[in-house]
């Protein structure tokens, strides 16, 4: 056993271990010393490299002896371990060093004798051998012949070498020097004609191999048109579904399933596309069950940077494009080229989604240019659903994109006096009968009309850089908003809630599926709107007398319906802007909820729980005004349903009794509500207290709302907060209704002054007095606009809820109507005069007045 | 009915069905979907499964393995779709077997019953894949908007009405352990100590409920159940078979149902939720919330700590065992049934058992080398526990209120759960799944 020095030093000894993989467990063969290098054979003549290990016990025994030849892929694994896989045996084999230096210095030689093995394959070899050791060794390997006897032989191999990361360049390296894939794919064939699985099955594990190397170079070999079929055909037959076999050839070999709108005459890019395809449907179809990660995004950036190329190659292509664009102008029209060339477009946008956003920019400029917008005008009114989806992804996608794109070309189009493309999505939205294009079209509306406050912060960004003359040829974003708003509400808004609208009298309210399934998209669409056009919104509001509109629904038969209703007023309780809170009010929207409620109650189910958390919320929030309305006019029903705790609270706090301070009220309200609630008894007996009191809380609250927020209010909310006085009436003058209702006259006379503002006189008088100072003076056309708003109410309130009451007691009110407005008026000035004292003195003054009134209703209830 | 049991049939051979049958099915799911309450009220015996994400075969196998609808009553704690390859099958399978028998079916909400979290985990992709629209995936999304958040299910006995053959050990069994051939792996005897304070401490409000409700209602009902059972039992056999139907006169010295609800969510508790009927005033029509209520249920994992903690998922909450103690004491829940985790094991009680995971996704993600479980809950074989607990009686949140000064952390023993059998399967064999079906898109220009 002789060291010999050629072509490289012998190591010294070095101590280390043997181990050999058995049954998965590695097996330790003993401890001794390991040296390397060339054996005299018997001959002496030839010289194998040949890597010992001499057993420490007994020196004599040779604990390993094996040679190192091209197969067995010797690894180095971190700084102590050699690991490789015996060709003769098939066994997998490590040494295991005492000291890094001692496996530095074997593999040292190791990876010199693999090197003039590579090097007797691949060419001259490079005979310095570098000192820089295991990081650049390479392994090389061959694999046997390729035909169907060896296959079990190569899969083993492979299988073992694509373990290791030396393993897999190696064989990387070997498959594509070697055209290792060109020459398997005959054997598919072969194998098929033999009708041998086995094989097949083998070979498919084979190119699972070969693609999961992860190797750029592999893939797109595999994927090329001579590959291509035998690749995906031997993939066809994958043991993990041993009675199954795919069809991936009829798929990828049907040429007809590509189409050229406008043939593209670049071979490169062309290909491309092609190859694209054939990578998706390897990562989609092919490969879904078995990719890893790494080979994941490799396919996933070749079939991006493919992408890249391919939308480059069109976009700047003036003569694609006019020839695109040009077939929605060929006369005469062809219909069927027409939808492909959608189509076309609508693949070329979602592709371009992919791309960084100067690329996208230029792709969607240049599309626009050549006509894109008629192109999406002309789809959208298309018969054929699929055209009207491709138009529909288009504009999603430019609108992703950026839809201040689109905001110009809106503001464009109303300067030309243009049918305008919002107008034009309103029209498809209320006919279409695709869920999916109508989801789209209500997205692309809220988001044209969205308040973008993003541009308008690009565009401060922008002008603080200096760019503003870049951008200068554009409208302003704040100009193009307001006058898309203004121009939505003027025009289009009517016509999208028309639906709603149309209610209006209705009194059967089973609707047609079609029909029925467009109320959630309105007041979904509505509900968005409301959170982001503050005035422009309110106004549409109570000009159309939405609200209203929306109750109607709660008497729906279908119960989402129902929810959707229930669901628009929670969402503007939560919006805790005062005006909705009182337009609530107003319209008395909260009984019919609760009436829903009381009918669905004794279930358990998605609509009562809806009802609930509202009522909830109302009583966690304290929003004062509705809690009031609901008290007072809703008494019974709270007592009602006071077995539970939101309604109990909700009773109890209103009532509350004690001779608290007004400061005491709001602002233990918190606490209050975690007070645990008191038996039942608590609330009847409570009931008996001085009404004169309970009638202070309400009344000083309302002077506490939204009256002194309006004083104290920035001018510009002006339009909203001015309303506020108006609307909040009617609360005041519920529980004087109620007096009125079952008590005599004398009762209720004075209070009716204050309450019996009925809903008629309301906009009458109060047109004149309660204008407020002029810094917040509503614009004049507003107020006609309500006054006319409130005589419409007027006549549904009688038609709902309000009949008996109002027969009952209007005679008295009308008469006393000035003097109650007189009082109002003059509190909130005297407010206005001195905010900190004030309130408390004159609602004590009103208070007298409403004590019978108050007697009265806890008669009607004990 | 008969076009249901077609696309019944249909899927379960793993063939999706067209879109105009989906946008019915979907149509029908909401009108049952939508009078069902945030927590649906289930009674025991019942079958409980944790998160299949788009793993149509091995939820073959789990009908397998726990029996088939409609002859067991399943509850499936969400997370029907995502990730795995045939997340369509598998929700319109199950949302059909929903419509086609509602009382043998119940499905809460999962984490990934949501609009954004389908279109990144695999949802999305596949509606598109398999139908080359949307509209599929908006269907269902609607569908998840309406889905329950939890479920109660009551009744639940103290003991696994077992086979005959085992009447002498099956009383003090609360745990048994079953491999996917019913036969049992290991079993866990019931602690004494804790039955005997568990009785001690019944709170009065139940015990009143029960005298009450168990004469009037519960024959009938006992006789409907049993009913339903009878038809199963032939095929099924004995491994899935109506527990305690053979062994009923074994347990005749059995008081009732001692035992607490079981509450089951996705996800966990949240600190916004103190009371079961805090549940019920939620507003779950829409899509899952970032925060809140909603989001925690579906969202918050139990954890090794004390209190709450921040959950490392980005929503939701970590909650120790003190939390799961207090809130089952007030609540009267002997167990939190909970999915969310994968456990290798395929279940996991913690907290001394006062939650358990519940897995039903074998080798998840086709690589993860699980094994699935599932929970099953048996009914009282005398039939007087089923309504043990009285759950939307009118008084019943103001009983518990005014308790609570009583019933303070202090004086808490946990309950003895209620008896549980695992079933453990693995995932199904190769060979009797397709290929992945994904389709590829048909024509292309680029």
């Amino acid at each position: 056993m002789m060291a010999q020095s050629v072509p490289h030093q012998t190591t010294d000894k070095k101590r280390v271990k043997v181990y050999e993989l058995r049954n998965n467990d590695w097996f330790d063969r003993g401890t001794g010393f390991c040296t390397a290098g060339f054996m005299q054979l018997d001959d002496g003549q030839t010289r194998d490299p040949r890597v010992y290990v001499e057993s420490e016990d007994q020196p004599d025994r040779l604990l390993l002896e094996t040679k190192i030849c091209r197969e067995d892929g010797f690894q180095k694994q971190q700084e102590t371990l050699i690991v490789w896989t015996e060709p003769s045996s098939g066994t997998d084999m490590a040494l295991s060093f005492q000291e890094a230096e001692g496996c530095h210095m074997i593999w040292k030689f190791i990876s010199g004798i693999q090197r003039t093995f590579q090097g007797a394959l691949a060419g001259p070899a490079d005979d310095s051998l570098s000192d820089d050791l295991a990081i650049d060794a390479q392994t090389t390997i061959s694999l046997p012949p390729a035909d169907l006897k060896s296959l079990a032989e190569i899969e083993g191999a492979m299988r073992v070498m694509s373990q290791t990361a030396n393993g897999r360049d190696a064989l990387t390296k070997f498959i594509m020097s070697d055209d290792y894939i060109g020459k398997l794919i005959p054997l598919v064939e072969m194998a098929e004609d033999l009708e041998s699985l086995p094989d097949l099955h083998r070979l498919c594990n084979i190119m699972k191999i070969a693609i999961l190397l992860n190797d750029t170079a592999i893939i797109e070999h595999a994927v090329s048109d001579d590959c291509l079929l035998g690749v995906v055909g031997a993939l066809e037959y994958d043991p993990d579904f041993p009675g199954h076999k795919a069809n991936h050839r009829h798929w990828l070999d049907n040429q007809g399933r590509y189409k050229e709108v406008v043939p593209i005459e670049d071979e490169v890019i062309r290909r491309k596309i092609h190859q694209t395809y054939r990578l998706q449907y390897l990562k989609d179809v092919v490969l879904a069950r078995i990719l890893d990660d790494p080979t994941f995004s490799v396919l996933n950036s070749l079939i991006f940077f493919n992408q890249v190329d391919i939308v480059q190659h069109l976009q700047g292509n003036a003569n694609f494009l006019n020839e695109l664009f040009g077939i929605f102008r060929a006369v005469p029209p062809d219909p069927r080229k027409k939808k492909d060339a959608v189509l076309f477009i609508q693949q070329c946008c979602s592709i371009a989604k992919n791309l960084q956003p100067p690329a996208r920019q230029t792709l969607y400029n240049n599309f626009i240019a050549h006509g894109l917008l008629q192109v999406i005008n002309f789809g959208l009114r298309h018969g054929d659903v699929a055209v009207r989806v491709g138009a529909t992804d288009i504009l999603v996608s430019m609108i992703d994109h950026d839809p201040h794109m689109i905001r110009q070309t809106l503001y464009r189009q109303i300067h030309d006096n243009q049918p305008l493309l919002t107008d034009s999505l309103v029209d498809l939205l209320l006919v279409e009968v695709d869920l999916g294009v109508r989801a789209q079209i209500a997205d692309s509306l809220r988001i044209l009309l969205d308040h973008g406050p993003q541009v308008q912060a690009q565009e401060a960004f922008a002008k603080a850089n200096g760019e503003f003359p870049a951008r200068a040829r554009l409208a302003p974003a704040a100009e193009v908003h307001e006058l898309l708003l203004a121009h939505f509400y003027e025009h289009t808004a009517k016509k999208l809630f028309k639906p709603l609208m149309a209610l209006e009298g209705r009194t059967d309210m089973n609707f047609p599926v079609q029909q029925a399934s467009m109320f959630p998209y309105l007041i979904e669409t509505l509900s968005y709107f409301i959170r982001q056009h503050m005035h422009r919104s309110k106004f549409f509001m109570l000009q159309n007398n939405i609200a209203q509109r929306i109750v109607q629904l709660l008497s729906c038969p279908e119960k989402y319906l129902r929810l959707v209703a229930v669901r628009f007023f929670r969402h503007l309780v939560g919006l805790q802007d005062d005006f909705y809170i009182n337009h609530m009010a107003e319209k008395q929207v909260l009984g019919p909820i609760l009436q829903v409620l009381i009918k669905t109650m004794p279930r358990d189910n998605i609509l009562s729980s809806a009802c609930l958390e509202l009522f909830e919320y109302i009583k966690k929030e304290n929003v004062k005004d509705l809690l009031k309305y609901l008290v007072q006019r809703h008494r019974e029903q709270l007592v009602d349903l006071s077995y539970m705790e939101t309604f109990r609270d909700i009773v109890f706090r209103q009532e509350q009794p004690q001779g608290g301070t007004m400061e005491y009220f709001l602002e233990n309200e918190d606490e209050e509500a975690r007070r645990p609630m008191q038996p039942n008894s608590r609330m009847m007996e409570h009931i008996a207290i001085d009404p004169s009191e309970e009638e202070y809380w309400n009344t000083s609250d309302d002077e506490d709302g939204p009256e002194s927020k309006a004083l104290d209010g920035p001018p510009t909310n002006g339009a909203a907060t001015t309303t506020t006085p108006q609307q909040q009436k009617p609360l005041v003058d519920y529980p004087s209704d109620e007096e009125a209702e079952g008590k005599s006259d004398d009762a209720a006379m004075p209070p009716s002054s204050e309450t019996k503002l009925g809903p008629d006189e309301t906009g009458e008088t109060q047109s004149v007095p309660v204008t407020p100072p002029p810094a917040v003076g509503p614009p004049p056309e507003r107020l006609s606009e309500k006054r006319r708003r409130e005589e419409e109410d007027d006549d549904e309130l009688e038609k709902l809820m309000q009949h008996k009451r109002r027969n009952s007691s209007s005679a008295g009110s009308n008469a006393s109507i000035t003097p109650g407005n007189m009082v109002r008026r003059r509190r909130s000035f005297a407010e206005r005069a001195s905010p900190s004292g004030a309130p408390r003195k004159i609602s004590i003054s009103i208070s007298p007045s409403l004590k019978t009134g108050g007697n009265a209703r806890s008669d009607e209830e004990s | 009915m008969n076009d249901l049991d077609r696309a019944i049939a249909q899927l379960r051979a793993c063939r999706p069905i067209p879109e105009a049958e989906v946008r019915e099915l979907c149509h029908k799911a909401r009108e049952l979907l939508i009078e069902e309450g945030n927590v649906v009220t289930v009674t025991a015996p019942v079958t409980i499964c944790g998160d299949i994400h788009g793993q149509f075969h091995d939820l073959m196998e789990l009908f397998r393995v726990g029996g088939d609808v409609p002859d067991t009553n399943y509850l499936f704690m969400g997370d029907f779709v995502d990730r795995g390859f045939y997340s369509l099958e598998t929700f319109l399978l199950l949302l059909c077997l929903k419509v086609r028998y509602p009382d043998r079916m119940t499905l809460i909400r999962g984490n990934h019953e949501s609009r954004q979290i389908t279109t990144v985990y695999g949802f999305y992709d596949e509606c598109m894949r398999k139908y080359g629209s949307a509209n599929v995936w908006r269907y269902c999304c609607d569908v998840f908007d309406y889905l329950a958040l939890g479920a109660i299910v009551l009744g639940a006995a103290n003991s696994l009405g077992d086979r005959p053959q085992q009447e002498n050990v099956q009383d003090d069994v609360e745990i048994e352990v079953c491999d996917h051939t019913g036969s049992i792996m290991s079993r866990f005897q019931r602690q004494l100590d804790d039955e005997e304070s568990m009785t001690d401490n019944n709170h009065s409000h139940i015990n009143n409920t029960r005298g009450h409700d168990g004469s009037s209602a519960s024959p009938v009902v006992t006789s409907v159940t049993r009913g339903a059972r009878g038809g199963g039992a032939g095929d099924t056999g004995e491994r899935t078979g109506p527990p305690g139907s053979g062994a009923s006169g074994s347990s005749g010295g059995s008081i009732g149902n001692p035992t607490g609800a079981v509450l089951c969510v996705h996800g966990g508790l949240s600190p916004l939720i103190d009371t079961v009927d805090k549940i019920r005033l939620l507003d779950r029509k829409q899509e899952v919330p970032h925060e809140g209520a909603m989001c925690d249920l579906l969202w918050s994992d139990p954890d090794e700590i004390d209190g709450w903690g921040l959950s490392p998922r980005g929503a939701g909450f970590l909650f120790g065992a003190d939390i799961v103690k207090v809130f089952n004491h007030r609540n009267d829940i002997s167990l939190i049934a909970r999915a969310h985790q994968l456990v290798m094991e395929g279940f996991k009680e913690m907290f001394d058992s006062s939650i358990v995971t519940v897995w039903s996704a074998p080798n998840y993600c086709y690589r993860c080398g699980n094994v699935a479980a599932l929970l099953e809950l048996c009914d009282e074989p005398s039939g007087t526990g089923l309504f043990a607990r009285s759950n939307g009686d009118a008084s019943r949140s103001a009983g518990v209120s005014s308790n609570k000064g009583v019933m303070q952390e202090g004086d808490a023993v946990p309950r003895s759960g209620p008896a549980r059998r695992y079933r453990v399967f693995q995932a199904a064999p190769q060979d009797s799944r397709g290929m992945p079906a994904k389709k590829p898109v048909a024509d292309y220009f680029l």
